[in-house]
C-alpha cells in the first residue's frame, strides 16, 4: 500500500460535482415534497412549503449553471466508443462482481458515461420546464402547456432520481475506495486497476493483468 | 338554520383522489343560480362582493366596454363580463357572472400540492386557505374556468369563497342578497336545479329555443349554475363548452407518481438487496 496514489479529480472538478450533488439532493427532496403530500414535511429544513417554493427554483438555477460547468469539464472523456458497447453487453457480469468477464474500462466505464449523458439531457428538461413553472403567471392559463410541463418535470425527477440512487450506491457503499476520489481527489492504484484498468495503464505506464 | 362546515376533502391529502361517488354526502348541498336572462347589468353584485369581503377597490379606466374591470384580480373575485355579440340582427350583451363555480370535482384542489390549502366542504363550497398556500399557482393551471388569481405581493392565490362566513351563519352570499332583479338565487342544489328547469322552460316559450342550464358534468356539476338564454353560444358567454376537472397531462402525472413511488421504494430496497447478495467489491480482495 505504499505505492503513490493516483490523482483522479482536481479541486475544481470536485467543487463543481458537489455543487451539483448538493443542489440536486435539495431539489429532489423539495420536489418529492411537492409531488407527495405525505412527504410535505421535507420542506421543513428550508423553512416550510412557501419558502421551499420560493427557493426551489433558485437552487435549480444554481444546479443548471453547475451542470453546465460539469459538462464543459468532463465532456471530452465521456464520448462512447466501441469498447463501451462491449462493456454494456457485459454489464450483468459487472453487476454480479465477475470482473474477469468485463472488458477493461478507461477513465470512465460505459455506465458512468451513460449516467453523465442521461443527467445532462434531464438537466435540460428540468431547466426548460422549471422556468415555465417558476413564472406560470406569464403563461397562465395555458392549462395544457403548464400541466405538460409538470408531467415532464416529474418524469425527469423519476428518471434522474432512480439513476442517482444507483450512482450514490455504487460511489459509496458498493465500491470502497471510490468516494475518496470526490473528497481528496485521489484513488489507490489497486482501486484503479480493478475499476478502470485502461486508465490505470495510462496513468502509470504499466499494463496490467 | 346555522350550518356547520364539514370538510369533504382537502388538497394534499388522500381525500383529493377519492372518486366522487364514495364521497357524496347527505348534508345540505347549496348552489347559486345565475339566471342571465334576468340580469340588467347593474353590477350591484360586484360592489356587494367587495364590501362584504373587504376587498380593496381597484381603479379602472374606460377601455371601450360597459364592463367595470378588464379581468379578475386577487382583490376582485367577481366580474360581470359584458361580451358584445351579434345575435341575429342585434348587438347584444351576453353577460357572464365571472367568479368561482365551486365545482363538485374541483380541478384546483386536484392540482394543489399543499396540504389544506384548498378545502371542499360537504355543502359544496371550495375555499382557499391562504395560510397554507405555497404560491405555486398549480390551482390556476388546474382550474378549467380560469378563476384563481395570484398576488405577487402576498405570494398566494385568491378567489370567491361563496361568502363562506355568511353561509355558515345561515345567510345567502352577498351577491345574492343584493341582486335587485333576483337574477342570482340561492338554495339547495336540488331546488336550484328545479328553478333552473322552470326558467329554461319559460325562456323556450319566449322563443329562446336553445336556452339551457349550465351545470357541466365534466367537473361533476357546479355550485354556481347558470341559466343561459343562448345555450348554443356558450363560447360567446366565455363559458367553456366541455370543462374537465383534470387535463390529460395531470391525469397522466398522477398515474406516473403512483408508479414512481413504488420505483423509488424499490430502488432503495434493490440497492440494499444487491449489497446483501453480492457484498462490497473492494480492491484489496483482488490482490
Ligand atoms: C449526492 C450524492 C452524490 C454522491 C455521493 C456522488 C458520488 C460520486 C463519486 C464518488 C464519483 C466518482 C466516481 C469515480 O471516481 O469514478 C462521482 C462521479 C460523478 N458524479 Fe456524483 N455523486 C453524487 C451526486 C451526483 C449528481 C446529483 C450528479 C449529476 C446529476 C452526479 C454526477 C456525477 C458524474 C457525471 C460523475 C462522473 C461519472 C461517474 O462517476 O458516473 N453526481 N460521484
Amino acid at each position: 500500500m505504499s505505492e503513490p496514489l493516483l490523482h483522479r479529480f482536481n479541486l475544481l472538478e470536485r467543487i463543481v460535482h458537489w455543487v451539483v450533488g448538493v443542489t440536486y439532493v435539495a431539489l429532489l427532496l423539495t420536489g418529492l415534497a411537492f409531488a407527495y403530500p405525505p412527504l410535505f414535511w421535507l420542506t421543513a429544513p428550508l423553512g416550510g412549503g412557501a419558502m421551499a417554493r420560493v427557493l426551489h427554483p433558485y437552487i435549480g438555477a444554481l444546479f443548471g449553471v453547475a451542470m453546465l460547468l460539469m459538462l464543459v469539464l468532463w465532456i471530452r472523456d465521456m464520448f462512447l466508443n466501441r469498447q463501451d458497447v462491449q462493456w454494456m453487453a457485459a454489464v450483468r457480469y459487472y453487476a454480479t462482481h465477475q470482473r474477469d468477464k468485463v472488458p477493461p474500462a478507461g477513465k470512465y466505464n460505459a455506465g458512468q458515461k451513460l449516467f453523465f449523458w442521461v443527467q445532462g439531457v434531464l438537466a435540460v428538461v428540468f431547466v426548460a420546464t422549471g422556468v415555465m413553472l417558476w413564472f406560470p403567471e406569464q403563461l397562465a392559463p395555458a392549462r395544457t402547456l403548464l400541466s405538460s410541463a409538470r408531467l415532464l418535470h416529474y418524469t425527469a425527477t423519476l428518471g434522474g432520481g432512480l439513476f442517482l440512487v444507483l450512482h450514490v450506491y455504487l460511489g459509496t457503499v458498493a465500491y470502497p475506495g471510490t468516494a475518496r476520489s470526490m473528497i481528496d481527489g485521489k484513488v489507490t492504484r489497486q482501486w484503479a486497476r480493478l475499476h478502470h484498468p485502461r486508465w490505470h495503464a495510462e496513468q502509470t505506464g504499466l499494463t496490467d493483468t | 338554520m346555522a350550518d356547520t362546515l364539514t370538510i369533504k376533502r382537502t388538497s394534499g391529502s388522500a381525500s383529493a383522489f377519492i372518486p366522487m361517488d364514495a364521497l357524496r354526502s347527505s348534508g345540505p348541498e347549496y348552489s347559486k343560480l345565475v339566471d342571465i336572462s334576468r340580469c340588467i347589468g347593474c353590477k350591484g353584485c360586484e360592489v356587494a362582493c367587495k364590501e362584504w369581503n373587504e376587498l380593496q377597490s381597484e381603479p379602472t379606466a374606460n377601455f371601450g366596454s360597459y364592463q367595470s374591470h378588464k379581468d379578475l384580480t386577487p382583490n376582485t373575485w367577481l366580474l360581470m363580463r359584458f361580451n358584445e355579440i351579434e345575435v341575429g340582427e342585434n348587438l347584444q350583451w351576453l353577460i357572464k357572472k365571472d367568479a368561482c363555480l365551486h365545482c363538485e370535482e374541483p380541478g384546483c384542489l386536484y392540482a394543489c400540492p399543499a396540504p389544506g390549502a384548498i378545502v371542499q366542504y360537504t355543502n359544496g363550497i371550495v375555499d382557499f386557505n391562504q395560510e397554507n398556500c405555497i404560491g405555486c399557482q398549480y390551482c390556476v393551471t388546474g382550474c378549467p374556468f380560469d378563476i384563481p388569481r395570484y398576488s405577487a405581493r402576498t405570494k398566494t392565490v385568491s378567489k370567491c369563497n361563496m361568502c363562506i362566513d355568511r353561509v355558515e351563519a345561515g345567510l345567502e352570499p352577498a351577491c345574492v342578497k343584493t341582486c335587485p332583479t333576483n337574477a342570482i338565487s340561492w338554495g339547495s342544489k336540488r331546488d336550484m336545479l328545479a328553478k333552473a328547469d322552470k326558467a329554461v322552460e319559460t325562456l323556450k316559450q319566449r322563443g329562446f329555443q336553445h336556452a339551457t342550464v349550465y351545470d357541466p358534468s365534466g367537473v361533476g356539476g357546479t355550485h354556481m349554475m347558470y341559466v343561459v338564454p343562448h345555450g348554443d353560444r356558450l363560447a360567446d358567454y366565455s363559458l367553456p363548452t366541455d370543462p374537465t376537472a383534470s387535463p390529460a397531462p395531470l391525469t397522466a402525472l398522477n398515474f406516473l407518481k403512483r408508479i414512481g413511488a413504488y420505483l423509488f421504494g424499490f430502488s432503495l430496497v434493490g440497492a440494499l438487496g444487491h449489497l446483501l447478495a453480492f457484498g462490497q467489491e473492494s480492491p484489496d480482495e483482488h490482490e
